[in-house]
């Protein structure tokens, strides 16, 4: 029915005359509005069904909607903003804004309906003003009224289901629009001004202690309180008020800005009221939001140490560390990182929190504003701690300057000896409250290598901002994702878990069944091969005639029979393409003839020619030495055997990583630069090259990543694969190709690329018979040949070998189509997958530039520091 | 026969192929002669009059931390569940903006989202190949996340686009970058039939859209990164029924007629169009020139029919949305020139199941919802 109708405007009725009177809706001065008062008991019984508020009564009632029309005003009015009242009505006819346009209009005409159920019903309300008293109000307490309302603001909230939403959603459009010019509005300091507006506007219409949205009910009636500004909403309006809370206990038109501070330790504290008007899922999410949204946290530009802005990172040190600062708020603050006093700005110290965290700027003489003349640690102390190095035992006279550490052991300034022991006497720690001064608490005293320990969780809140996300890129066979099989090994404290393992291990039997397989097919290959031999030099020599009919059964690729029933399946399984799904439930039955089947003299033929099956991975033979060990049940795959392992990150999917680095064990500088930066979590993500091709579709989606690790194995030179039409295509033309479409991509146009040149072992290995020249595009490449090569590779003066040069080379060549694409300058490292330390040098090289590339702007022009040549060569 | 041989025959036949192709387009021509938009205007039909009241954003979803790319209405009940970057699906009450879930995913590249029929699960797909479907009546882990309750694995490739068929709660349609779409059953978790990939008439790059026929649901039509939208009978995997040409780019997005007859698309050659699913034929384009000819012109992105048809709301890349007529091709009204418009990209935008309210998602992290206001009800 609400679709018929037109909700936002009462329709003049001009029908023809009724019986009754029609009533209108007039504008009503606010001197005018009634006061609510009670209702004698008689009236209560009468109302009892519904909390019915009566409009005022006009004396010129004039024009009333027809009762279809009157209806769906109501309906509508319900929806739009709160079951409202008289009160709210009048006081929004004040108020100048969009919202109280709208919304009037609407209450209006609900009150109208309402009077119309009234009268209609024929309760006539015996209250001393007459019928346009609210009978109800002050008879019920102010909680029961207020769930009352709630109740009828949920049937409403039914009938928005019910109705066509083009209505709900429309009446609701007037609240948005207050929104926006809230906003726009908003003073510098945004909390304050926020609040004051807020304020300023309910003061403009309504009484104290009421709700700021319906402008109604008691101080005493419970309500939900705006975090930013203080506005309090009653249980009725609070949900349209604050709406989704997708930061918390916040008003709609609030949300982004930052929280009072008075109610900073109400955060993620849900109140009562809220916990009857939502479910726990609910209130659940809202409160994680609350508490770990951004815009709620500590803003650390707010917080000033020894005059310094902290960054974020050191807010994060200063929160975590194992004794912080109690209730930081914003503000000016010093702190004293030797012993770990820790004070407001100009007055004495507070607590002693956890000493040498790298925060704020260098300690002020003046920052207790003491004027004692005595000095500690380079800070002019207060008298109430003159007081207490006296009660200590501490000489004070001449005005000495003391050195004191975090452990409360003092010493003068320029010597060396300690002289004593300030929280020595047991007696301090019950003399220095007396002064209001702090002692020191157990975890503050011991020393500040903890600080050093903090790999500890990060934070929520931070996590979006922390991570750095490397994007690994390579063709397929470039070794990425033994890189990140490496990455987790490297980094994560457990690299698979149970379940993984578990996966892991049924692949890597199923990838042994295959392999098996593989050589099966080549078994029956070499079979025909001599066979067909054999039957050639038969037919040569005639003389052998005797002997043909076995020659032409028995050769050193024949099987038993037993065996070729597996051998059978095997392939069959294999051809149909399912021995995912089928393995399990064969290989209890099959895995006790694997090792008959290895040990077959057949098979070990066959394997010892293993260079002519193409199909078998270089990986293979390390798996297939140990197939009777692997294929057993209680096989548990080591860590090695996961790293050598294909398939194992999924090929067609992504696969990312998170990890942070751990301390670099071998260099010494790596402690005070590297604690916030093990604070930062790194992703490597792996994408499948695969529909990277022409058409990067959804590269966008890799936006927020720092850098790409582009990945390619250095013996692809050689290397030619099939594409679809039938042309062998060079593996490094092809690198080569993806690497232009990467770099030229709109998504990665200030990206920093990182070129990982992987599988230098291969490389070493193949360069001396397979010369770097086979790939048309290095044809330039004239190696110096050194003539005692054998005896210089460990003498790194004496010239680089064959394959560093031919890796310079490669390096090279990429740099300049880098630059020629960009301008910009290409990183290159070089890795060998298997070796761990190579994968770890690669990644943290990443990192290296990643924050080198934040610096950049700070150190202007101070690219020479870093190197950017290829690190060193270490083997 | 040598390989030669075969090559020379094959190169042969796709010129010949190419050369039918190149005479069936002429032909079409030929036929073509006129569209639905001159047709109307020679029948006298105006132009939609639109004004910035007309259509007004009512609600915004904020609750993302991320990049919104995928929404979807359920079928009954006015609820929303959007994929987002920030890796959740969010499930939003769309009358009170409240969510009513939050789903963590294992994978945060989730490209594609879907309401079953019910209402009782959600479905979503990205760059992890696999279609992960949640229940929403399940029991939350200890962490207070829904567990996966079926997924489905099977495509070498990102999907990029699902779709439950209308009234069937166990079957889901995917679209894939394998160039293929698979019809799943969802109670086994395998695969029913799998349209294109091996066989000759399936598209031959990523597929980014799917939209199942409303009035017949064994039909369904996708579109392809190799410019064509290819209309599937479910119940015949083995060849596409038709082959729509006519793009010049990418089609990103393909969304049937409410009648079921016709279907349209959006392109990365900027242009909608309108193309007529029995006949093949193409029926209207929908391309505003551009005043500044760069290289950066606005990709469609999305698009939905309003429920009569007579609208094509059309998302682009830089974050206009506009209102097409459908009969006279002219553009009604842009939401990108309202003030609280998005500030990014479009991604994805719908229709709410009544047609009373669309629902625009988009990069700037924000969902919004528009409703017809006025005197307006539905177009």
């Amino acid at each position: 029915m609400a679709e018929t109708a037109d909700y936002s405007f009462a329709v003049e009725y001009h029908g023809p005359p009724l019986p009754y009177d029609i009533p209108k809706a007039i504008p009503i001065e606010i001197e005018r509005i009634p006061v609510a008062a009670v209702a004698p008991p008689s009236a209560s019984d009468a109302a009892e069904a519904l909390p019915v508020v009566h409009p005022l009564t006009s004396p010129l009632r004039k024009a009333a909607p027809t009762p279809a029309v009157e209806h769906a005003a109501a309906a509508a009015a319900a929806a739009a903003a709160s079951p409202t009242s008289v009160i709210e009505n009048h006081a929004v006819m004040d108020g100048p804004d969009a919202e109280a346009g709208s919304s009037g209009l609407l209450g209006s005409s609900s009150c109208l309906d309402r009077s119309a159920e009234l009268t209609e019903g024929g309760v006539e309300s015996s209250g001393p003003v007459g019928s346009s008293l609210p009978d109800r109000i002050s008879t019920e307490s102010a909680l029961s009224l207020e769930f009352d309302f709630r109740s009828s603001a949920s049937e409403n909230d039914d009938d928005d289901d019910d109705d066509d939403e083009g209505v709900a959603p429309h009446a609701k459009k007037a609240l948005v629009t207050f929104q926006s010019s809230a906003q726009s509005s908003g003073s510098a300091s945004p909390a304050v001004g926020l609040a004051r507006q807020r304020r300023e506007e309910f003061e403009l219409r309504g009484k104290k202690g009421a709700c700021y949205h319906c402008l109604k009910g008691s101080r005493f009636a419970e309500k939900e309180a705006c975090l930013v500004c203080d506005a309090k909403y009653c249980s009725g309006c609070v949900l349209r008020a604050m709406g989704s809370m997708p930061e918390g206990r916040k008003c709609v038109s609030c949300i982004g800005f930052p929280v009072l501070e008075s109610k900073r330790e109400r955060l993620g504290k849900c109140s009562r009221m809220l916990r009857r008007l939502l479910s726990s899922p609910e209130i659940e999410l809202a409160m994680k939001a609350e508490k770990n949204c951004e815009a709620n946290q500590l803003r650390p530009e707010d917080i000033f140490v020894n005059g310094k802005k902290l960054t974020p990172e050191e807010l994060v040190l200063l929160q975590n560390c194992s004794c912080p600062p109690p209730k930081l708020k914003p503000g000016y603050y010093w702190y004293d990182k030797v012993s770990g006093f820790w004070g407001k700005e100009g007055h004495k110290p507070h607590k002693i929190i956890t000493a040498h965290l790298n925060v704020g700027g260098s300690l002020d003489s003046r920052a207790s504003n003491g004027n004692t003349g005595i000095f500690i640690n380079g800070r002019e102390i207060t008298k109430a701690e003159l007081q207490m190095l006296k009660w200590a035992g501490v000489q004070c006279a001449g005005n000495p300057h003391f050195w004191l550490n975090a452990d409360g052991t003092y010493q003068e300034e320029g010597q060396k000896n300690i002289k004593g022991q300030i929280w020595g006497k047991p007696i301090m720690k019950l003399l220095c409250p007396v002064l209001s001064l702090p002692t020191p608490t157990k975890a503050a005293n011991s020393n500040g290598d903890e600080v050093i320990d903090m790999v500890r969780a990060i934070p929520d809140y931070l996590e979006q901002r922390t991570v750095q996300k490397m994007l690994l890129v390579g063709l397929h066979g470039s070794g990425t994702s033994t890189i990140i099989k490496q990455a987790k090994f490297l980094y994560r404290g457990v690299p698979f878990s149970n379940d993984e393992r578990q996966d892991i291990k049924v692949i890597i039997q199923s990838n042994i069944y295959s392999y098996l397989a593989i050589l099966l097919e080549g078994r029956e290959m070499f079979e025909e091969e001599s066979l067909a031999e054999r039957r050639n030099s038969c037919q040569h020599c005639p003389s052998g005639n005797y002997e043909s009919d076995d020659c032409n059964r028995v050769t050193d690729y024949s099987f038993s029979p037993r065996l070729r029933e597996l051998s059978d399946w095997l392939l069959k399984v294999m051809a149909s393409g399912n021995l995912d799904t089928s393995f399990p439930t064969y290989a209890c039955e099959y895995a006790p003839l694997v090792e008959e089947l290895w040990n077959d003299a057949a098979i070990q033929a066959t394997y010892r020619r293993r260079s002519e099956l193409l199909m078998l991975p270089i990986t293979a033979s390390y798996f297939l030495e140990r197939v009777v060990d692997i294929s057993r049940m209680e096989y548990e795959p080591s860590d090695k055997d996961i790293l050598y392992a294909d398939r194992i990150t999924s090929s067609n999917g992504i696969a990312c990583t998170d990890f942070s680095f751990g301390p670099l064990a071998c260099d010494g500088h790596a402690i005070d630069g590297d604690q916030q930066d093990m604070l930062l979590r790194y992703q490597l993500i792996r994408i499948h090259t695969k529909g990277l091709g022409q058409n990067c579709k959804w590269l966008d989606m890799f936006e927020d990543i720092k850098i790409v690790l582009f990945c390619i194995a250095l013996s692809d030179y050689d290397e030619y694969y099939e594409d679809p039409n039938g042309v062998l295509i060079n593996k490094m033309i092809e690198s080569k190709r993806l690497f232009e479409n990467l770099v030229t991509h709109p998504t990665f146009e200030e990206m920093n690329f990182l070129l990982i040149l992987n599988k230098f072992d291969l490389l070493e290995q193949k360069i001396d018979t397979s010369p770097l020249t086979i790939c048309e595009w290095f044809s330039d490449f004239n190696p110096v040949v050194s003539r005692n090569q054998p005896s210089n590779t460990r003498n790194p003066n004496s010239g680089a070998t064959m394959a560093q040069q031919a890796f310079h080379h490669i390096a090279v060549k990429f740099k300049r189509l880098f630059s020629s694409i960009t301008g910009r300058r290409l990183y290159v490292t070089w890795t060998n997958g298997l070796a761990q330390d190579t994968v770890d040098a690669a990644l943290r090289y990443g990192r290296e530039i990643l924050i080198w590339e934040e610096e950049k702007p700070i150190f202007g022009s101070s690219e020479s520091i870093y190197s950017t040549e290829p690190s060193s060569y270490s083997n | 026969m040598s390989v030669a041989e075969l090559k020379e025959r094959h190169a042969a036949a796709t010129a010949t192929v190419n050369d039918l192709r190149e005479r069936l387009k002429q032909k079409r021509q030929l036929l073509l002669d006129t569209d639905v938009a001159s047709y109307a205007l020679s029948h006298g039909r105006t132009p939609i009059s639109f004004s910035s009241t007309d259509l007004v954003c009512c609600r915004t979803l904020r609750g993302h931390t991320g990049k919104v790319y995928s929404l979807d209405w359920t079928p009954e009940r006015n609820r929303i569940v959007s994929a987002s970057q920030d890796g959740r699906l969010i499930v939003w009450n769309a009358l009170t903006s409240q969510k009513t879930h939050a789903i963590k995913l294992h994978c945060a590249w989730v490209m594609t989202c879907a309401f079953a029929p019910s209402g009782q699960s959600v479905a979503c797909g990205g760059l992890d190949s696999a279609c992960s479907i949640f229940n929403l009546n399940s029991q939350v882990d200890r962490d207070g996340n829904i567990p996966i309750s079926r997924i489905l694995t099977g495509h070498k490739g990102y999907v990029s686009s699902c779709q439950y068929v209308p009234d069937q709660e166990t079957r889901l349609i995917t679209s894939s970058g394998d160039q293929t779409c698979v019809l799943w059953d969802i109670t086994t978790g395998q695969r029913i039939s799998v349209f294109g990939g091996d066989f000759p008439s399936g598209h031959t790059a990523d597929v980014l859209s799917l939209s199942i026929n409303s009035a017949n649901s064994n039909m369904f039509v996708s579109g392809s990164c190799d410019a064509t939208a290819r209309l599937w009978d479910i119940r015949i995997a083995s060849r596409a029924v038709r082959t729509y040409h006519g793009h010049e780019g990418d089609v990103n997005t393909v969304k049937f007629f409410p009648d079921g007859q016709r279907f349209g698309t959006g392109s990365d050659d900027t242009t909608c169009r309108l193309f007529d699913m029995r006949t093949g034929h193409q029926l209207q384009v929908y391309s505003r020139p551009h005043e500044n000819n760069d290289n950066d012109v606005p990709t469609v992105t999305s698009i939905a029919f309003s429920i009569s048809g007579r609208l094509l709301f059309a998302g682009y890349s830089n974050g206009d949305c506009y209102v097409w007529d459908t009969l006279v091709a002219e553009v009604a009204f842009n939401l990108g020139t309202l003030q609280n418009s998005h500030e990014g990209r479009i991604s994805c935008l719908g229709l709410s199941s009544d047609g009373s309210a669309l629902c625009t998602g988009s990069w700037d992290k924000n969902l919004r919802i528009w409703a017809f206001g006025g005197h307006r009800m539905v177009i």
